[in-house]
C-alpha cells in the first residue's frame, strides 16, 4: 500500500503533484483546473465572509458550519462512488433516514446495539442491492431506478414503520452517541466521522481492485466488459456502498441532532449532494475524481450555505442560489468532462 | 464545370488532436467526386463538416462563391447540401412517403395527399418503391432511394453519402451507380466516401485522397490507378514492404484449440463452423455482414449465441457456453476489438493503467493494489511492444492510433491468453505500427499461441495467415492455403 498508486483519472495524480508546494504550471488538463477553481473559490468567499460577515469567522460558527458539513461531506462520498461508476444514486436520503431509524426504534425496544446495528446495516445493504440489481440486471437507468426506490423506502418508513415522524435517539444508544456528538481537541466528532469516511472510501478507491473496477466501468462499461471485469457485480456495489455511507450519514446526523427526521426525504437535500460532488469536480460522465474533489466541494456548498444563512437570506432564496449554481456547475462539467462521441449512446445515467 | 462548393482551410480538432487540417477543396457542379483514404484519415469528419453535422474549429465554407456558416444539418439542407449516412436516418415504423415529407407536411396532413405525391415524385427519379410501405420493410438499397428521394425533394444540389455501397449486393450497387449516375445528369454534385477503390474509379468524376486528416491530392479520375491511388492513401512505398513479398511457408498446425460448429446469432451467423490450432495464425476474411466478428464475440463471451440450435463451441475440447466475457477471460481467451474507442481502452487512464486493469481483471482472489505493480507491469509491457507516447503519464487518448492499439494488445496480452482474436488490429493505424503490430501478432503464433485475425484488407490477412478462412453471409465459405491462394480468389469466395 505504499508507492504511487493507481492512477484513476489522471486526476489523482494532478492532485498529488499540485500541493502547495509542487509549482501547478507544468500540468495540464482541465480536471485539475476546475478543482483549482473551486478550491480558489472556496477561498475566495470564505474570506470574503470571515471579512464582511460579522458573526461568520466565529468559533460556534465554524463549528456549526464543520457540523453541518460533514453529514453532507460523507453522503458526497457514497454518491461519488456511484458517479465515478457512471451512475447517480438518488435514494440517498431514503438510505440516511430509514436504516438509521430502524436503528434507533429497535435500540429503543432493548434489541441491544449490535442487534439493531446489524438490522441497520442489512437494510442500507438491501437498498443497495435493490437499486443494483434494477440498474444492472434489469437495466433501468440509475436514475429513475433510485428516484423509486428512494420515494419507496421513505414511503415505508414513513407509513407506519416508525411510531412518530421523528425518531428520538434512544438512551440505549448512549455508548455510540459520540459519533454526532462532541469533540477530541476542539474537532466534532462529526467532522472527524468525515475525515475517516474520506480516508476509508479513498482507499478503497485507488488502493483496491474493486475501486480500479469501479473507475474502469465508469470511464468504459463495454471496455470493461470485455477485458473481463465484472462489471454488473460491481455496479451492485456501488451502490451497496452508497446505502452504507448514507445509513453512517444518517448516524451521525440522529446523534447529532438526537433524533432521526424521516421526513426528511421531503427536503431537496440529495440535490446539495450531487451539487457537492459535480462542484468538486467528479464528472458524471463516469472514472474521473475522487475523495478529494468530495472534500472541496463539501467545502465550498458549506460556506456558502453557512454565510447565505448568517446573511438571512431567505430559504426559497437559498434553494434558487442552490439552483443557479447547481445548473452552472452541471453545464461547466459537460463542457469540461464531454462524453465520448462513442460511449455517450451506451450505459448513460 | 464551375465550382459550387469551396472548402478553404478547413480544419477540425478534437481533444487537441486534429482530425481534419488546413484543407482546400473544391466540389464543381454536377461532378461525382470521391473522398478515399484509410480509416481515420478524416473522410467522416470533412463531411460531416460540410453536412452540418460538425463544426469546424477553423476555416471557411464557400457555397456559391458565398461564406457561409453551417451550424445544424438543416443550415445545411437549407442551403442545398443533404448527407445520406451508412446508418439510415428514417423512421422506419413509418411509411415512405411520410419519411419523405417527414417535417415538412401540411398542417393538415393527409396520407392520401402525400402518397399521391410521393408516387409522382417518385416517378419523376424513376425509382421503384411503393410509396405506402414501411420503410422498415424496405432493403438496404431502397431505403438508399428513399433517402436519395428525400434529398432531391429538398432540391438538395450537393448530396454526401457516407460509404453507399458498403451494405449493399453486388446487384443493388451496380443500380446505385445508375443512381448517382441520373443524379449528375441532373446537375447535382456527389461526394462520396469509400473504401472500394474499384468503384471510386469507375464512377467518379474526380478523386481526393486524405491521409492522416490532411488533403493529399485532388485530381481526374482518368489519371489514377489502383497502385497510385494506393500509395496516395498509404503514403510511402512502405505498404510494398509490409505487403510485397509472397508467403513461401506455413507455421503448421499444433492441438486444436478451438472449434466451433454449426453457431447461429440471429440473422448474422448461420451455421458457421471453423477450427482454430495452436502454433499459427487462423486469417478470417470477409466482407460487412458476414459474420466474422459476431462468431468471435460468441467465443469470447461478449454476445450470445441463439439459445435453441445456437451450435456448439470447444475450446481445448470442452464444451464452453459463456454468459459474460470475465468467464473466457479466466479460460484464457483474449478478443482484441475492432472499435478500440467503444470497446478498447479506458480514456482517462494512462497507458499503464490500462495495461494493469487487463492483468487485474484476470487476477482472481486479489483485493490490495500496490502502486508499484501498476509500473512495472505497465513499463513492462510498454516497452515489449514499444508503445511510443509524448510523456511517461500520457493518457491512451492522446496516442496515435497504432500506438492505441498497442496499449488494448498490452492490456488483452498482459492476460496470457492462449487464444488470442484480433479483430481488424491494424484498422485506423499508421503504417509504421502496422509493421510492428504484425510483428506482434508473429510472435504469438512463434511462441505457441493460437491466433485469429479477422481483416477485411486482403493483403493484411494474406501476408499473416498460415491458414486462410473465408466467412459469406454468416459462415465459413472455403478454406485456403496463403500459398497458393490469390486476392481474386479470395475476393470471389467472399462475394459470391
Amino acid at each position: 500500500m505504499s508507492g504511487t498508486e493507481l492512477n484513476g483519472g489522471g486526476q489523482a495524480e494532478a492532485v498529488a503533484k499540485a500541493g502547495p508546494a509542487g509549482g501547478a504550471s507544468f500540468l495540464k488538463g482541465v480536471a485539475f483546473d476546475q478543482q483549482m477553481i473551486v478550491l480558489l473559490l472556496f477561498a475566495a468567499i470564505f474570506l470574503a465572509f470571515s471579512l464582511l460577515l460579522p458573526g461568520f469567522f466565529t468559533v460556534g460558527n465554524l463549528l456549526t458550519l464543520m457540523r453541518t458539513v460533514s453529514v453532507l461531506g460523507i453522503l458526497g462520498l457514497g454518491m461519488a462512488v456511484v458517479v465515478i461508476g457512471r451512475g447517480i444514486d438518488l435514494s440517498m436520503i431514503a438510505s440516511l433516514a430509514v436504516p438509521s431509524a430502524v436503528v434507533l426504534m429497535l435500540a429503543s425496544k432493548d434489541y441491544g446495539i449490535a442487534t439493531s446495528l446489524l438490522c441497520g446495516v442489512s437494510l442500507a445493504v438491501a437498498i443497495g442491492v435493490l437499486n443494483g440489481f434494477l440498474v444492472a440486471y434489469a437495466e433501468i437507468p440509475s436514475l429513475f431506478t433510485t428516484l423509486a426506490v428512494g420515494i419507496g423506502i421513505a414511503g415505508i418508513g414513513q407509513s407506519g414503520l416508525f411510531e412518530y415522524e421523528i425518531v428520538p435517539w434512544p438512551a440505549q444508544l448512549a455508548a455510540i452517541s459520540w459519533i454526532g456528538q462532541g469533540s477530541l481537541l476542539g474537532i466534532p466528532y462529526s467532522v472527524l466521522a468525515f475525515i475517516a469516511a474520506a480516508i476509508i472510501v479513498g482507499i478503497f478507491m485507488r488502493k483496491t481492485r474493486l475501486g480500479a473496477f469501479i473507475y474502469a466501468s465508469g470511464d468504459n462499461p463495454n471496455a470493461a466488459r470485455i477485458a473481463g471485469i465484472p462489471v454488473r457485480p460491481i455496479l451492485m456495489l456501488q451502490y451497496i456502498i452508497a446505502g452504507l455511507v448514507a445509513m453512517f450519514a444518517g448516524l451521525v446526523l440522529s446523534a447529532s441532532s438526537s433524533s432521526m427526521d424521516t421526513r426528511i426525504f421531503n427536503l431537496t437535500w440529495i440535490y446539495d449532494v450531487i451539487l457537492v460532488v459535480v462542484l468538486g469536480g467528479i464528472g458524471l460522465s463516469g472514472g474521473r475524481g475522487g475523495v478529494i474533489n468530495v472534500i472541496i466541494g463539501t467545502l465550498l456548498i458549506g460556506t456558502i450555505v453557512n454565510g447565505m444563512t448568517i446573511m438571512n437570506v431567505s430559504f426559497e432564496m437559498q434553494n434558487l442560489i442552490k439552483g443557479v449554481v447547481l445548473l452552472a456547475a452541471l453545464s461547466i462539467d459537460s463542457i469540461v468532462n464531454p462524453r465520448n462521441e462513442e460511449t455517450a449512446q451506451q450505459g448513460d445515467i | 464545370m464551375s465550382p459550387i462548393l469551396e472548402l478553404r482551410q478547413l480544419t477540425k480538432v478534437y481533444a487537441r488532436v486534429a482530425a481534419v487540417e488546413s484543407i482546400d477543396f473544391t466540389l464543381l457542379k454536377g461532378e461525382v467526386h470521391a473522398l478515399l483514404g484509410e480509416n481515420g484519415a478524416g473522410k467522416s469528419t470533412l463531411t460531416k463538416m460540410i453536412a452540418g453535422v460538425v463544426s469546424p474549429t477553423s476555416g471557411t465554407i464557400v457555397l456559391d462563391g458565398k461564406d457561409i456558416t453551417l451550424r445544424t444539418p438543416s443550415d445545411a439542407l437549407a442551403a442545398g447540401i443533404a448527407m445520406v449516412f451508412q446508418e439510415t436516418s428514417l423512421v422506419p415504423s413509418m411509411t415512405v412517403a411520410q419519411n419523405l415529407f417527414l417535417g415538412n407536411e401540411h398542417f393538415f396532413n393527409r396520407v392520401r395527399g402525400i402518397n399521391i405525391a410521393a408516387q409522382q415524385f417518385m416517378q419523376s427519379l424513376s425509382f421503384q418503391v411503393d410509396p405506402t410501405v414501411q420503410v422498415g420493410s424496405l432493403g438496404a438499397a431502397k431505403k438508399q432511394m428513399v433517402e436519395i428521394a428525400r434529398a432531391m425533394l429538398l432540391k438538395a444540389r450537393i448530396i454526401v453519402f457516407d460509404e453507399p455501397t458498403a451494405t449493399l449486393t453486388p446487384e443493388e450497387k451496380r443500380h446505385f451507380f445508375e443512381l448517382v449516375n441520373t443524379l449528375r445528369e441532373r446537375g447535382v454534385s456527389v461526394i462520396f466516401i469509400s473504401h472500394a477503390l474499384e468503384e471510386a474509379l469507375s464512377i467518379s468524376d474526380r478523386i481526393t485522397i486524405l491521409r492522416d486528416g490532411k488533403l493529399v491530392l485532388t485530381d481526374k479520375t482518368a489519371n489514377f490507378d489502383r497502385a497510385r491511388i494506393v500509395q496516395a492513401m498509404v503514403g510511402r512505398t512502405l505498404s510494398q514492404e509490409l505487403y510485397g513479398t509472397r508467403k513461401t511457408s506455413v507455421r503448421p498446425a499444433g492441438r486444436r484449440v478451438l472449434s466451433v460448429s454449426n453457431l447461429r446469432v440471429g440473422n448474422v451467423v448461420k451455421n458457421n463452423s471453423l477450427s482454430v490450432f495452436a502454433g499459427q495464425i487462423t486469417g478470417i476474411f470477409g466482407l460487412v455482414g458476414s459474420g466474422r466478428t459476431e462468431t468471435f464475440k460468441v467465443v469470447a463471451g461478449a454476445i450470445k449465441r441463439d439459445y435453441t440450435n445456437g451450435g456448439e463451441v470447444f475450446l481445448d475440447g470442452k464444451r464452453v457456453r459463456y454468459r459474460v466475457p470475465a468467464q473466457s477471460v479466466r479460460d484464457g481467451v483474449a478478443y482484441i476489438t475492432e472499435d478500440r474507442k467503444i470497446e478498447g481502452f479506458f480514456e482517462t487512464m494512462s497507458i499503464k493503467s490500462n495495461i494493469f486493469m487487463g492483468l487485474l481483471a484476470k487476477l482472481r482472489g486479489k483485493f490490495w493494489l500496490k502502486g508499484r505493480e501498476v509500473d512495472t507491469v505497465g513499463e513492462k509491457w510498454v516497452k515489449s511492444l514499444q508503445v511510443r507516447a509524448v510523456s511517461k503519464g500520457a493518457r491512451v487518448i492522446e496516442l496515435s492510433g497504432g500506438n492505441q492499439q498497442k496499449a488494448v494488445i498490452a492490456k488483452s496480452l498482459v492476460q496470457e491468453p492462449e487464444l488470442i482474436i484480433f479483430d481488424e488490429p491494424t484498422r485506423g493505424v499508421d503504417v509504421g505500427a502496422i509493421a510492428e503490430i504484425h510483428q506482434i501478432i508473429n510472435r504469438l503464433a512463434d511462441e505457441g499461441k493460437a491466433v485469429v485475425v479477422i481483416s477485411s484488407y486482403l493483403p493484411e490477412v494474406m501476408q499473416l495467415s498460415d491458414r486462410l478462412l473465408v466467412a459469406r453471409q454468416g459462415k465459413v465459405v472455403e478454406e485456403f492455403s496463403p500459398i497458393e491462394a490469390t486476392e481474386e480468389k479470395l475476393m470471389y469466395a467472399a462475394v459470391h
